[in-house]
Formats: structure tokens, C-alpha cells, sequence
């Protein structure tokens, strides 16, 4: 298969390919890289060393080998069982001479890439494994060969290697028909019925996407078919956003979310087999395909393990257990319980669950971190979210009270415990990153909590020192419970639990400094790779490649990560190549979301193309969303134009949703605070700054309606514009001045009965009408009926007398302030209040 | 000290009295009595109201003219139309400021609105009214004004911004960089609020109704996780159709910030602010601001349908061209008719004739971008018949 290979040394890579970012070649699976030093268990003092009696290691190499690799395939692999002298070939495992069985292992072991082993493959295969993991099997032999590898590095260089994949065609997909017709009979149904409320145009919330646009006219099921076609996967139905929403989101279901869920897979189902599957739109311009596998490993980094005694990485994708793959013995497995799952690309959710090992296998954390007085906790966590409180992300523990250390979540904070001479024994007082600076985010990070006796705790965060000052100082741990359990994801009590993902855990008992810290960091974590999108067929340079780096970022997609071009051949001109608009398909169409590199408009030179490093192309990277999985989906890339070849992209006009009519509303409405008090001011010509007015207003004002809606006045309102009302009032009567021009004529020093009797009534009736009501309006109230109610309706059995009569008959022989009464009435009611 | 009946006896007639209003057919005068009460928030004076009445049925935007000389006009209900674009809560019990007030003499003296966003313009109180002088680090200008009830038809004056602060005038954008909208939507953050308020108060779009997950991401900042809470469907269904298209206009705000110590609103066009990089480990291969040059990716695709003027390159450095991409779309011209229509009919659109009123007023308003009468064509057509 590999006809060229192209090295990429990551001496060089630090500096040619500095411009693509070091992340592209320092990025690898956690474990891997030349200069990686672990521990020589025996060493630890975790395992034992096998007891050899023969010739002496005859270089430095022969004996790293020895101390990385052969004591731990004797003590703990047991490869001594065949592979010995006489015994099984190849005699790696022999013991009569270090060696020999030194010069046996060479071929079985690929120190530039450990990964590739024949060693690692062959356990990983099954073949004699000792622990109920292949995958950890392999992963420990692979760290114990980086440790032999680690022993030899100089100062961490290594070579990638570009391999070019086989030439493959994309594959064929299925893809949406243009017409919208069996969508309108399979799923629309579901979606006008159940999604409509919220998920329309005209709905009150508008919730996008309008899938449930109503079918009103034509075009509405057009703009539900488009909004809806992100929703469905046509190969994989049940992956269908429509059917997770309903079915483990539970998202406003109609019944029973299991039956909806499973109607609409069924309505999906409907729509989607009939569909024959597509080739890939010859039209377009596109690259060679491969799936993530196809590329090749971007392994090469280089993270600090020589202190690791505890690792965590998830690999095993299924069964109950988390391998600890450090190679420390004994191996502290942690066991999956409750509502814990696996995650894409290495890792697991804890949703309701913890992993946790024994306490005997615990008992190493004890030994060997008293034993260095510090450690090191680190982990890439996904917090779930940014609420919980005293959760547990990592604890050495036996319960709420009583710890040896833990680093924990409380909202935005991390919090770390740590049992000394001068905390209690539950680890406190704890030291948290700074609240008001929000640290802990709901994302993927890198976090280190680090503690040694001089400089206590600290907090490291992607890289950043984000807490330290530990006001319990450092101290001796020598306290330490060696009972207590390590657990991740809950208090080994289950009280204390953590909501989120975990992508790698390790333990080291030495405090790792800022470098080591930002070295791991660089290193990030899950499996990349290399994939190299063949596009010689393209443009006249042999071997053409646009390179990406791909992993699973998790569970629902990959990261696709700073691209470059390059070319396999040497001494190879570029000249000048347009290339505009890539695109990332997957499984035979364009992925509908995440096209980053959609507005790519560069050109491959001479002069930016390094042989050595390629053509950086872009600096961000994007998420497309995962379909059949990692097994399966098949990658390419397309083009706007490459070289010569072009695409000519037709973009589809906007889809207008034609107008329907509304709900007719009432056309009047009531005035609002800041109209009722200048409405008050102009039919009572009162000053509003009037000192007992101002007062009063700015009291109520938040109290008087806000809105005009008729639906949105409450009683409440009501109240608080009377009071207001005679207040208005209460200012207009009792000036002297103002009252004789206001009521003109009207006595006020008389008694009620006289100055509210015949011209003295009318005077107060028609001076209220004349300012506050208006004459001559058909939309006011109307004059009889309003001059009834103040001042000449009698009592009929059927109805009250009018007001000032209901008011001197109360004995009251106050007429100022029966006018007051009289004024509020009329200046506090509808006739001024509605507009 | 007065003395008062029974609140509660009053109130209960009160009540009763609201339903003595009748709805009557409208003539010239209930014509010319619902025109004032919309427009100017209180009832007409007899004269007033006969000299409109005299007017109509056949000139009611004349009839409207008069009702807006009306100061409440200015000083009611203006400035409650604006109070709540200044504030996250939308809140219009805010005391008057730079923006309100700004809105409020664009109006008044027939300033094009499509400036609103962008141009060097302020209003300030005349400076014979004994008035603290305007501050960069304080409302008191404002407050004080409001407090005396002044008439802001008459008191109001029209200024720079660049005049009165130390921001440049190609720092200037309009209501934008008031102090009220910086201290509202340039506070800490990330300045994204400010591209999200100006699309909902002045595109009448909030970010629910231009999410569209099909635009590139390649400018969506390295704060936004791509796998929130470790699922990233919730990005590739949700954060992306926002963020896509926002980013690459909010950008255009790199420069600014709302320093809380100080009061006021800063600018530095040396770097972009850091509050341009919180979080930047969130998701370390998104984009990284490097100016505030913004780019409009709504122009195709389902948001064109906000109907961006051809003649702009869509692209621009700063606030100010930006404010001028977004208030010479259709959306801005559609969205402040139909506040104005719901303001002064208080009820919105619902049926054929009111939609073409609205687009006879959209077409007219795009033609001189003058508020004054689109206010009038609404009172006169929600005056009754």
C-alpha cells in the first residue's frame, strides 16, 4: 500500500510547521511518544522485579529495555511462560541472557511508534492477554515500550510519517428529494400536529426551526421541509435529531416519549427507504475519500509521565470497567456503576453513576504519594453543566466527611481537597478557583490540581494557573487513610455526585510545574489522525494531498483541524493553484453544518508551500456532526474551484412565508403611567411638578400600567389611578385661584347642600365634561349618561342615587371635598384613561 | 392637611364609570380626539381638537403634524417608544438618557433614522437650562432634565458625540456608542449583546429568528464550546445557527468597552478588547479577533430575506459601517414602521389592509428614512372610520 512516506520531524515541525500550530504534531493519543519516561513499576516499589542473574545489560539501551519493558513482560505479562530460551520464538522473554533477549525484542518493537508494535498488536489481538481488556492489554504494553523508547530520547524528537492512503472514490448516500411531497405524507403530519404551537412562524414564541409551519398555503411545507432536513438522517434514521429529541431528550412529547419517539422514526422510516441512495453529485469538485481509519496516527507527543502512577483513558468503549493502564502495579481498575456510559473517541458520561476502584488496588495512591509527600491529579473533564455543587470529579475518599484529597466542581468553581497536618480531615478549608472569574466552563478541559508540601495546593486550567495561595500552606500528608477508595464522578458514598464527561484521568505523585503542566496540555487527548484527502487527480502536482487532522471530539462528531496541503513527491513544483471553497463531505454529500472553510479563498504557491511542511491552509478548526460512526463514515473534501476545476454553487433564493392574518384585537387600549399622569395634568391644569403630585407620581408610577393592552389592565391599576386622580384633584380644589376659573361661579365656602344644588351642581358636572370628558365626541362617554351618574340619578330600587348625592346624604358637609370626590371620579375613569 | 372620601367608595364608581364609554362611529372629531391621544399620549385642547376636526377626513397626516406639535409628543410618548431599547430588560421605566434623548431629536428635527446606527449625533439639553453639563462618566445630564419635566421638543439640542466625548468620529455609531447603550450592552461580556439588542429593537429580530445552522463557522469565536457539557449536537443544532452569523458582525465592536469603574465607554482601536478573548480555551482552533473588521454572511442564504441594501459591499470596518449595513436593510425600515404602527394603533398588523399599509409606509419611509410620517400615515389609518 505505501508507495512513498514522507517524514515530518518534530524538531522541524516546531519550526516549519509552527505557522500550522505545534498542536498538529505534538497532538497524539495520550500515552504515545518517544520521549515519554514511565515508571519502572518494580522501582515504584508496585510490582516485583524479576529476580535475573545473568550477563549484565551491555549498553544503556539493554538496560532501559530491561527495566521498561522485560521486567514488566515477566512480572506482570508473563511472556516468560513461552517466549524463553528453548521455548517459543521469539525468545524476548528470556532470562538466561538480557541481551539476548534484548536482540529479540528489536523486531518485535517499533520504538519510533510504539503503537505500531508487533507486541502491542499481538496482545491487542488477544493473544495471551493477562487482564480482561485487549485494549488494555495493549495499551499498557505500548506504555511500557514508550518507557524503554523514553529512556533512549534525547530530548523528545521523533518522525511522523505521511502514508498515502489508497485512492477511493466517495461512496454513494442517500440525499433529499427536491420535491417535498412524501415528506408533506410521512412526517409532516406528525410535525403540523404535535410542533406547530412553538415551531412556526406564526406561532406566539416562534421557536426556530419552523418544522412545524402550517399548511396554510404551498409554500408552508416547503419552509417545514427545509427547516427540517438538519433533523433527519436518511442513512441512519434512528440517529435522526426528530427521534433523540422525543425519544432520550424528552422533548415535549405527546404521549409517551418511547411511542413518539418510535411513531416518528417510523414516519422517518417512511420517508427515507425509498430513497435510492446517491453517487456523489459529479458536478462537484472533489478529493479522494477515506474514513478516519485510513489515516495516519498523529501520535509524536511527548507528555510527562515519568511520575504517573494511575491512568485512565477510556479506551475499552464498552463493559463495566476502566482500565488503569499506567503500568504501575497493582493496576488500580475502577469499576462503572449506575447511569455511566461510554463515549465516542475515548471516555465516559456519568449521568448517575461513579467509576471506582477497590480499596485495596487504592491503597497504592497511599503508598506511593506519601512516600514523595506530592502529587498530581489531572483530568480533561466536560462538566455537564455549571450549577452543580459539591461534586466530585476525582477523589481519593471514604465518604462526605473524611478524604484524602478530591477535586471537585461547585457552580463555575473547581475545588480541591487535600488532607494535611494543617487541614482537617476532610481536606478544608478547600482551595477553589476565584468564583467571579468563572473558570470551570461547560466544555472539554484541561485540569491539574498539584499539591506538595512547600507550595500546598494549585490549581492548573488549560494550562493556567488559576488558583494557588493555599491558606492551609503544604505540609505533611503523612496522615493519609489508606482504606479509602479512589472514585471518579461521585463521593464513594454515592452523595456527591458529578454530572459530565471524563476523557482522561491520571494520577502522579510528583506535583507536575507549569512546563510539565502545558507540555500534557499540548498533547491533548483521544486518538488523532492524520488524513490525507488525495486530490492529484485535481491539479498538476503529483501526490497532492490536503491534509487534515481528524479525531472523534466526542460522542455526536469529529474535529476536523487545521489543513494543509502538501505533496508525498519531492522536488515538486506547485506553481500557482487557485483554490477556493472547501467543503468536508461526508458519506457522499456535504456536511449540512460546520463548514468552516467554506469562505477559504487562497491559492498554493510556490512561495508558501514548504516541502518540508506543506501549505498551511487554515487556522481554525470546526465539529462536523458524526453519522454512521467512525467505522463507517467516509470522508472527502470538496471545492469551490481547485486548479482548473470549478464548481459553480447555486445558492436558493430565502423562502418568503406568505403573511396570514392575525387574531383581530381590540383597536383602543388604555393610556399608560407617564399618559395618565400628563392626561391628568392637561384636563386638570395642574402642574405635574407640583409638589404633592410629584410626590404621589413618583410613588405610583411603576404601579400604573406599563402596556397599553385592554387584557393587561388589572384592578390593581385601577386603584393607584384614583389615588393619583385626587390627588390631581386634591391640587385643583384646594387652589382657591385655580377652582374659581376651573368651577366658575361655584360657592365653595357654602354648605354642600347649597353650593351643590341646581347652577352649583351643573357647574361641577359640565366644568369635569368640558376638560376631562369633551363635548361633541361619539367615542366619549355620553353626556346624560355620565351627568346621571354624577349628579342627578335617583335611587329607584333598581339603582343607587348619583354620587354627590350619595356623598352630602353621607354627611359630609365638606363641598371642596366633595367636588374633589367628584373630580377624581371623572378625571380617574375610563373617559380618560382609554385611548 | 386635604381631606378625602372613602378611596375605595371612589374607585368602585370609578370602575363604573369605565363602562360608560361608547364606541361610536368615528366622525371628524373622534377622528381627529384618537389621533392626538395616540400620537401625543394626551387629549387634545377644544381648539386643538376643532382645528384638526377641520381637517379630516380628507388631510389626517396634517391633522396628525398638529397633534405631534403636542411636547408630550416629545417628552411621553417618544421617549417611552425608546426608553426600553436602551436596557437588557427592556425595561421602560428607565430614567431618560443619551440614547432616548437622541432618539427623540432625530425625530423631532427629521434627522434620515437610517443615521441612528451609525452617525456622530447626540442630543443634549440646551445649555441655558442650568443643566450639569454633558458627561462621558455620568446620566446626571439626562436625569436632571427629566426630573424638571422639561419640554424635550424645545430643551433638546442637537450635538456630536465627537464634540462632547473623546471618541473619534469614525468611532461614532449613531445610538450605539451612547454612553446608555454602552453601559448596557458594552458591559463586560463579550460584546455580543450589543449585536443581539440592535437586531431585536432595531431588525425586530432577535437571534431565535435568524438562526440558520447552514452559514460558516469560521468566525465563531474560540469562547463558544463546540461540545457543551461534552454533547456537541447542541452546538451543531443550536449554538452555531447564532453564533455563525453574529460573530462575524459583532466583530465590528472589537474596540469597545464599557469601562464599570470609570463609568463610560472606552475605546482603543490598538487591539481588539480582551473581553474579545474570554475563554479563548473554550474551543482553542476558533476564530481569534484580530480588528474589528466585520463581515455580513446573511446576505445569502435564508437572511437575505432581511433584505440588505445591494449597494453595500457587505463588509466593512468598525461600528459605524456596520450600523449602516444594518439599518439600511429592509428588516430595519420594516421593523421601526411596524413599532410605530403598534405604538400608535396599540394593536399590531393582522390583516390584508393593515399589511399594505404597512408597505406603503416601509416603501416610504425607505425613500426618506423620516420617522414623523410614518407616525402620521399610522394615526390615520388606525384613526377609525
Amino acid at each position: 500500500m505505501t508507495t512513498t512516506m514522507k517524514s515530518l520531524s518534530v524538531h522541524t515541525k516546531a519550526i516549519v510547521l509552527a505557522a500550522l500550530s505545534a498542536a498538529i504534531l505534538a497532538g497524539c493519543g495520550g500515552g504515545s511518544g518517544a520521549d515519554v519516561v514511565v515508571n519502572n513499576p518494580g522501582n515504584s516499589g508496585g510490582g516485583t522485579v524479576p529476580n535475573y542473574t545473568g550477563p549484565a545489560p551491555a549498553t544503556q539501551d539493554v538496560q532501559n529495555f530491561k527495566i521498561h519493558l522485560w521486567d514488566n513482560i515477566i512480572a506482570e505479562a508473563g511472556c516468560n511462560n513461552c517466549h524463553i530460551q528453548g521455548q517459543q520464538s521469539p525468545t524476548f522473554a528470556r532470562d538466561d541472557d538480557i541481551n539476548m533477549a534484548y536482540a529479540d525484542s528489536n523486531p518485535i518493537v517499533d520504538l519510533l511508534s510504539p503503537q505500531n508494535s508487533r507486541l502491542v498488536s499481538k496482545v491487542g489481538g488477544g493473544h495471551n492477554c493477562w487482564l480482561a481488556s485487549d485494549q488494555a492489554c495493549a495499551d499498557i504494553m505500548q506504555t511500557w515500550i514508550e518507557g524503554w523508547a523514553g529512556g533512549n530520547a534525547a530530548a523528545g524528537g521523533r518522525d511522523i510519517i505521511l502514508e498515502p492512503p489508497t485512492s477511493m472514490q466517495p461512496g454513494t448516500s442517500r440525499n433529499f428529494p427536491d420535491d417535498p411531497a412524501t415528506f408533506q405524507q410521512t412526517i409532516y403530519p406528525l410535525l403540523a400536529t404535535y410542533c406547530q404551537d412553538c415551531h412556526s412562524s406564526g406561532s406566539s414564541v416562534q421557536q426556530s426551526p419552523f418544522i412545524g409551519e402550517p399548511p396554510d398555503d404551498g409554500g408552508s411545507v416547503a419552509v417545514a421541509y427545509d427547516a427540517v432536513k438538519t433533523k433527519i438522517n436518511l442513512d441512519d434514521t434512528d440517529l435522526s435529531r426528530l427521534v433523540v429529541r422525543l425519544g432520550e431528550e424528552f422533548h415535549n412529547c405527546w404521549s409517551d416519549c418511547g411511542n413518539d419517539s418510535a411513531d416518528m422514526l417510523a414516519a422517518i422510516d417512511a420517508f427515507a427507504n425509498p430513497i435510492v441512495p446517491d453517487q456523489v453529485d459529479p458536478a462537484l469538485v472533489f478529493s479522494d475519500a477515506l474514513t478516519i481509519f485510513d489515516g495516519t496516527v498523529a501520535s509524536g507527543g511527548n507528555r510527562h509521565e515519568t511520575d504517573q502512577i494511575a491512568l485512565y483513558e477510556f479506551k475499552a468503549g464498552s463493559g463495566t470497567t476502566a482500565f488503569d493502564t499506567s503500568g504501575v502495579t497493582p493496576a488500580l481498575d475502577l469499576t462503572l456503576s449506575g447511569d455511566v456510559t461510554w463515549v465516542g473517541g475515548w471516555g465516559i458520561q456519568i449521568t448517575d453513576g461513579k467509576a471506582q476502584g477497590s480499596t485495596a488496588d487504592s491503597a497504592k495512591l497511599h503508598e506511593l504519594i506519601t512516600a514523595t509527600g506530592e502529587y498530581s491529579i489531572e483530568a480533561w473533564v466536560a462538566p455537564a453543566n455549571v450549577v452543580q455543587e459539591n461534586a466530585r470529579i476525582v477523589s481519593y475518599s471514604a465518604g462526605p466527611f473524611s478524604r484524602n484529597f478530591t477535586l471537585g466542581q461547585t457552580m463555575y468553581d473547581y475545588d480541591f481537597y487535600n488532607r494535611s497536618e494543617n487541614t482537617d480531615g476532610n481536606g478544608e478549608p478547600r482551595l477553589s478557583t476565584p468564583s467571579a472569574e468563572e473558570v470551570l466552563q461547560a466544555t472539554l478541559q484541561h485540569v491539574v490540581a498539584t499539591y506538595d508540601p512547600v507550595n500546598g495546593r494549585r490549581i492548573y486550567v488549560n494550562g493556567e494557573l488559576r488558583a494557588s495561595g493555599d491558606e492551609a500552606n503544604g505540609g505533611s500528608i503523612a496522615d493519609w487513610d489508606n482504606t479509602f477508595a479512589f472514585v471518579l464522578g461521585n463521593e464513594v458514598s454515592s452523595d456527591g455526585l458529578f454530572q459530565g464527561v471524563l476523557r482522561m484521568v491520571a494520577i502522579h505523585n510528583r506535583a507536575l510545574n507549569e512546563a510539565q503542566v502545558l507540555q500534557n496540555l499540548e498533547v491533548g487527548v483521544g486518538e488523532k489522525f492524520f488524513l490525507l484527502f488525495g486530490v492529484s487527480h485535481l491539479i498538476d502536482v503529483p501526490q497532492a494531498y490536503v491534509v487534515i487532522e481528524v479525531s472523534q471530539f466526542d460522542s455526536y462528531s469529529y474535529l476536523f483541524n487545521k489543513p494543509f496541503f502538501i505533496s508525498l513527491a519531492d522536488n515538486i513544483t506547485v506553481g500557482n493553484v487557485p483554490l477556493t471553497g472547501m467543503r468536508i463531505g461526508i458519506n457522499g454529500s456535504e456536511a449540512t453544518v460546520g463548514q468552516a472553510w467554506a469562505n477559504l479563498d487562497t491559492a498554493l504557491t510556490d512561495t508558501a508551500y514548504n516541502p518540508a511542511s506543506g501549505q498551511p491552509l487554515s487556522t481554525v478548526g470546526t465539529v462536523i456532526g458524526l453519522q454512521k460512526g467512525p467505522d463507517s463514515d467516509e470522508f472527502f473534501l470538496t471545492f469551490d474551484q481547485l486548479g482548473n476545476n470549478s464548481f459553480v454553487r447555486t445558492i436558493d433564493p430565502p423562502v418568503v412565508v406568505a403573511a396570514t392574518d392575525g387574531v383581530p384585537t381590540a383597536d383602543i387600549g388604555v393610556r399608560t403611567f407617564d399618559e395618565i399622569a400628563a392626561t391628568m395634568a392637561v384636563v386638570t391644569g395642574i402642574d405635574p411638578q407640583d409638589a404633592n403630585v410629584l410626590a404621589t407620581y413618583q410613588g405610583v408610577r411603576e404601579s400604573l400600567p406599563a402596556v397599553d393592552s385592554l387584557n393587561a389592565f388589572l384592578s390593581s391599576h385601577q386603584v393607584v389611578i384614583a389615588s393619583l386622580a385626587i390627588t390631581y384633584c386634591d391640587a385643583l380644589v384646594e387652589d382657591t385661584g385655580r377652582r374659581a376659573t376651573y368651577f366658575p361661579g361655584l360657592n365653595f365656602a357654602a354648605s354642600p347642600a347649597v353650593a351643590l344644588s341646581g347652577a352649583g351642581r351643573d357647574i361641577v358636572i359640565d366644568s369635569l365634561v368640558a376638560n376631562a370628558v369633551g363635548n361633541g365626541l361619539g367615542t366619549q362617554p355620553d353626556y346624560t349618561t355620565l351627568a346621571n351618574e354624577l349628579g342627578y340619578a335617583v335611587d329607584d330600587g333598581n339603582r343607587p342615587n348619583n354620587l354627590i348625592d350619595r356623598l352630602i346624604n353621607g354627611g359630609n358637609a365638606d363641598t371642596p371635598g366633595i367636588v374633589k370626590g367628584v373630580c377624581a371620579a371623572v378625571v380617574g375613569s375610563a373617559a380618560t384613561l382609554v385611548q | 392637611m386635604t381631606r378625602f372620601y372613602n378611596l375605595n367608595r371612589i374607585a368602585a364608581l370609578l370602575l363604573g364609570l369605565s363602562l360608560v364609554a361608547s364606541a361610536a362611529s368615528a366622525g371628524p372629531r373622534e377622528q381627529a380626539r384618537r389621533i392626538h391621544d395616540r400620537l401625543a399620549g394626551v387629549p387634545p385642547t377644544p381648539a386643538v381638537l376643532d382645528q384638526m376636526a377641520a381637517l379630516l377626513p380628507g388631510n389626517p397626516e396634517a391633522a396628525a403634524d398638529i397633534a405631534m406639535n403636542n411636547s408630550a409628543f416629545y417628552s411621553v410618548t417618544l421617549k417611552n417608544f425608546a426608553s426600553p431599547w436602551t436596557n437588557r430588560d427592556r425595561n421602560v421605566f428607565v430614567p431618560l438618557n443619551d440614547y432616548t434623548a437622541t432618539v427623540i431629536g432625530m425625530i423631532r428635527d427629521d434627522v434620515p433614522f437610517n443615521q441612528l446606527l451609525s452617525a456622530d449625533i447626540l442630543y443634549t439639553g440646551a445649555g441655558n437650562l442650568g443643566l450639569p453639563p454633558y458627561s462621558m462618566t455620568s446620566n446626571d445630564h439626562y436625569a436632571q432634565m427629566e426630573a424638571q419635566n422639561m419640554d424635550l421638543q424645545a430643551a433638546l439640542v442637537q450635538t456630536t458625540q465627537s464634540a462632547l466625548t473623546d471618541l473619534p468620529t469614525s468611532a461614532t455609531a449613531g445610538v450605539v456608542t451612547t454612553r446608555a447603550a454602552a453601559e448596557a450592552f458594552f458591559i463586560a461580556g463579550t460584546n455580543r449583546a450589543m449585536f443581539r439588542f440592535t437586531m431585536l429593537n432595531h431588525l425586530c429580530n432577535d437571534m431565535e429568528q435568524v438562526q440558520n445552522n447552514s452559514y460558516p463557522p469560521d468566525r465563531i469565536r474560540q469562547d463558544v464550546s463546540r461540545s457543551p457539557g461534552g454533547d456537541s449536537r447542541v452546538f451543531l443544532n443550536n449554538c452555531v445557527g447564532c453564533h455563525s452569523g453574529m460573530d462575524p458582525m459583532a466583530q465590528a465592536y472589537a474596540y469597545y468597552n464599557f469601562d464599570m469603574d470609570a463609568g463610560r465607554i472606552v475605546y482603543d482601536n490598538s487591539a481588539p478588547h480582551p473581553k474579545n478573548f474570554n475563554n479563548d480555551a473554550n474551543f482553542e482552533f476558533g476564530f481569534v479577533t484580530p480588528n474589528d473588521e466585520w463581515v455580513n454572511y446573511w446576505r445569502t442564504g435564508q437572511n437575505a430575506i432581511l433584505g440588505w441594501d445591494p449597494g453595500r459591499p457587505g463588509t466593512g470596518s468598525g461600528a459605524k459601517s456596520m450600523g449602516e449595513e444594518l439599518a439600511n436593510s429592509e428588516a430595519f425600515a420594516q421593523c421601526q414602521v411596524t413599532k410605530v404602527f403598534r405604538n400608535v394603533c396599540l394593536r399590531d398588523p393582522v390583516d390584508a389592509a393593515d399589511r399594505a399599509q404597512i408597505d406603503s409606509m416601509v416603501a416610504g419611509f425607505r425613500g426618506n428614512y423620516l420617522m414623523k410620517p410614518v407616525f402620521a400615515s399610522s394615526a390615520a389609518h388606525c384613526m377609525g372610520d
